[in-house]
């Protein structure tokens, strides 16, 4: 029960307090781009959610070597780099060995899913907090779960933000951003604070 | 293709195609990070030497390649320069570098880098190349600047820490007002080219009409 526990208060964390596209602004491109149909939305947030809660568990135990070390900071986007193409791979060739359907369907889209400001801005973000194990699984899978609602929210006013009721200029991509822009605003609502930059 | 066509510069990157305000390609440094000129100083520095030279490096990586390892290859490049880069960074900008840290890590994996080379960088010859992806760069401070600098003089009543008034709106240094003033530069953007067009159009159609009387 404690296990649970921690796992579902690190992801509340990732997909209210420090939600990646709202509050982050990681990813928000992609999520736009996903947002435009229902199956892309389901991908990416898988993949997503895959990636960073594997990655979460890799980088627990590098982060563990390499903090501490002089310098070491230097070396993190390497590193989780490194990490994030390994797990790339190996589902890569797990999908061409089990799924070659999917792995055909993919293979092409596959890497904005794995090599995205969502996925390494989360493990950085984690690192950041420090915590035990569990909360880096948890702050992973809930990094997942947030770019789904995101993206999920955007898919729903996607239809009436690009109708004939808004203006030429704005339909789109200009649109799309102050609609995140007032979510953005409301979540900070919620959560009560600003990030401080 | 060889090295020796030559190829007229272009300068779509800088407005017409430019990374944040028309394709959106890398947004987030600008949208949160960007809330100073300063900052934005730095988000240009840093993007302009972790991006150019990937592009650069990148460019000896054989097309021969599965396009999975290339891609795993340009976000390898771009971390090890970001090395260097971050030390120069640090050393220029002692004081905020902490703070925009996050956002300049994550350039590694930056959709210029990673999807522009693919698309277009490489598809010309080198020096071409050479141009072309410094004018995108170009495109992606020029935003950097437009929103620092608003944001500062809204936020802080100051631009390049030079005190101009009082500070009006301090949550201009917010996210969500960085999603709302890219949006309103990217529709301003779009507004100017939809405009352009129809006046090309119109232009061309008058001289059409004009040979065939």
């Amino acid at each position: 029960m404690a296990v649970l526990s921690a796992i579902i208060s690190a992801a509340m964390l990732s997909i209210f307090v420090q939600n990646a596209i709202f509050e982050r602004a990681f990813g928000s491109n992609v999520a736009i781009y996903a947002s435009r149909r229902e199956s892309h939305i389901i991908g990416f947030s898988l993949g997503i959610t895959a990636m960073t809660t594997a990655a979460s568990v890799a980088t627990y135990f590098l982060d563990g070597i390499i903090l501490p070390m002089e310098n070491g900071w230097l070396f993190m986007p390497l590193i989780y780099v490194g990490v994030i193409s390994v797990l790339y791979i190996i589902a890569l060739l797990v999908m061409w060995r089990f799924m070659p359907k999917l792995f055909v369907k993919i293979r092409k889209y596959a890497h904005l899913a794995v090599f995205n400001c969502t996925v390494i801005g989360a493990l950085f973000l984690n690192s950041g907090y420090g915590g035990d194990l569990l909360s880096y699984i948890g702050y992973g899978i809930g990094t997942g779960i947030g770019f789904f609602l995101a993206s999920l929210m955007l898919s729903i006013a996607r239809e009436k933000l690009d109708s004939d009721k808004i203006p030429k200029a704005f339909r789109g991509y200009p649109i799309m951003l102050i609609y995140i822009g007032v979510v953005s605003l409301a979540f900070y609502a919620l959560v009560g604070y600003t990030v401080d930059f | 293709m060889s090295d020796k066509k030559t190829y007229p510069i272009c300068f779509d990157g800088l407005f017409r195609q430019n990374i944040v305000l028309t394709s959106g390609l890398v947004t987030a440094p600008i949208i949160v990070a960007a809330t100073t000129a300063q900052r934005a100083a730095l988000l240009s520095l840093t993007f302009f030497m972790i991006s150019y030279c990937t592009i650069l490096i990148g460019r000896i990586i054989p097309r021969k390649l599965v396009y999975t390892v290339r891609i795993i290859l340009y976000a390898l490049i771009a971390s090890l320069v970001f090395i260097p880069t971050a030390v120069l960074a640090q050393t220029l900008f002692p004081d905020i570098m902490t703070s925009a840290m996050l956002y300049i890590e994550i350039l590694v994996v930056n959709s210029l880098v990673l999807a522009k080379t693919e698309s277009r960088f490489y598809l010309i010859p080198y020096s071409s190349m050479a141009i072309d992806s410094l004018v995108y760069i170009a495109g992606y401070a020029l935003a950097a600047f437009a929103v620092g600098i608003v944001r500062e003089l809204l936020a802080y009543g100051t631009v390049f820490d030079l005190h101009i008034c009082h500070a009006i709106m301090p949550a201009a240094k917010s996210p969500f007002f960085g999603f709302i003033l890219v949006g309103l530069y990217a529709a301003i953007c779009r507004a100017y080219y939809n405009r352009k067009r129809s006046r090309d159009a119109a232009l061309s159609e008058l001289v059409r009409k004009g040979a065939d009387d």
